[in-house]
């Protein structure tokens, strides 16, 4: 069977967001991957942005529309809280109020959409817990397997002095520099 | 069997379906020399064809591309349902996060010593 033109691009642009995705990840905390943020846009645009998605894909287009409006509050008041919060500096009030703003926000977009809560539906819940760690843990076993073919490699030299010293400057500067005025 | 055991055997399947192919994605989004991805794709590609194939048991039809997306469909809807889940835990936690006081940093009190006795 041939794939539809429109369900070859619901499924591309999915990819490209994963993709994206995980090339965002990679990389420091505060130098990721400078391709990864503008592939996942690329995806969601790729995703989303197409007049009439064939069956089945139209459920999965129509639920990711629907969640839009609260995973996008959600993702911005997570953020905001998380600057604001005192994790990694001191304490930003007017941050934390408007981020914890937009997680109400977020709670109240997702109670329009939630679906009834029946025994049925937490058992749907469940198993999708078991069958994602299911998927992972077979992932899991087959890279402990590969690592386990792989030749292992001889230990690596230490850090020399002047390798030390950058490591040591890279952290003072990330970990210090929000706390400077 | 009956349909509410169909909907929860789906969501089983399609969760396992799905994980798996948003770790291929993220094997591809995260290629490196150091990577050897060849048995870990083969083994999750495996998984995708193997629930697909499980879930036209209950469902009947024969196995062919639109089987895998409908399968990846009901997944996707799956996990799209337990972000649900995923945000009240993630609200617990951000709630404490901002109500606690910032702990002390011991990599900063470490690099601060070394530099000290240099």
């Amino acid at each position: 069977m041939v794939v539809s033109l429109a369900a070859a691009q619901v499924w591309a642009g999915f990819c490209l967001f994963g993709i994206g995705f995980a090339m965002h990840r990679t990389g420091p905390a505060f130098k990721r991957h400078p391709a990864g943020a503008p592939v996942v846009l690329l995806g969601l645009a790729i995703m989303l942005l197409h007049s009439e998605p064939p069956s089945p894909e139209s459920l999965l287009v129509q639920a990711a529309t629907d969640a839009v409006p609260w995973i996008v509050s959600a993702a911005i008041g997570i953020n905001l809280v998380l600057s604001g919060a005192p994790i990694y500096s001191n304490r930003k009030p007017l941050i934390l109020l408007v981020g914890l703003a937009f997680i109400l926000a977020a709670w109240y977009f997702m109670l329009g959409i939630l679906p009834e809560l029946t025994l049925t539906e937490i058992l749907s819940w469940l198993a999708s817990i078991l069958g994602a760690l299911l998927a992972i843990a077979v992932f899991a076993q087959s890279v402990r397997y590969t690592e386990s073919k792989t030749p292992a490699e001889p230990e690596s030299t230490p850090l020399s002095e002047k390798e030390r010293k950058y490591v040591q400057s890279v952290l003072k500067r990330h970990l210090e520099a929000s706390d400077e005025p | 069997m009956s349909p509410e055991m169909d909907t929860i055997v789906n969501a089983f399947l399609g969760s396992a379906a799905f994980t798996s192919l948003l770790i291929i994605l993220a094997l591809l989004g995260t290629l490196n020399p150091y990577h050897r991805p060849a048995i870990p794709l083969t083994v999750v590609t495996m998984v995708i064809v193997i629930s697909t194939y499980l879930a036209l048991i209950s469902w009947g039809g024969d196995m062919d591309i639109l089987a895998i997306r409908s399968n990846l469909v009901n997944g996707a809807l799956s996990i799209l349902d337990l972000l649900y889940l995923a945000f009240s835990v993630l609200t617990a936690l951000i709630l404490r996060a901002s109500l606690r006081s910032r702990p002390d940093d011991p990599l900063i009190a470490l690099l601060e010593a070394e530099s000290d006795s240099e």
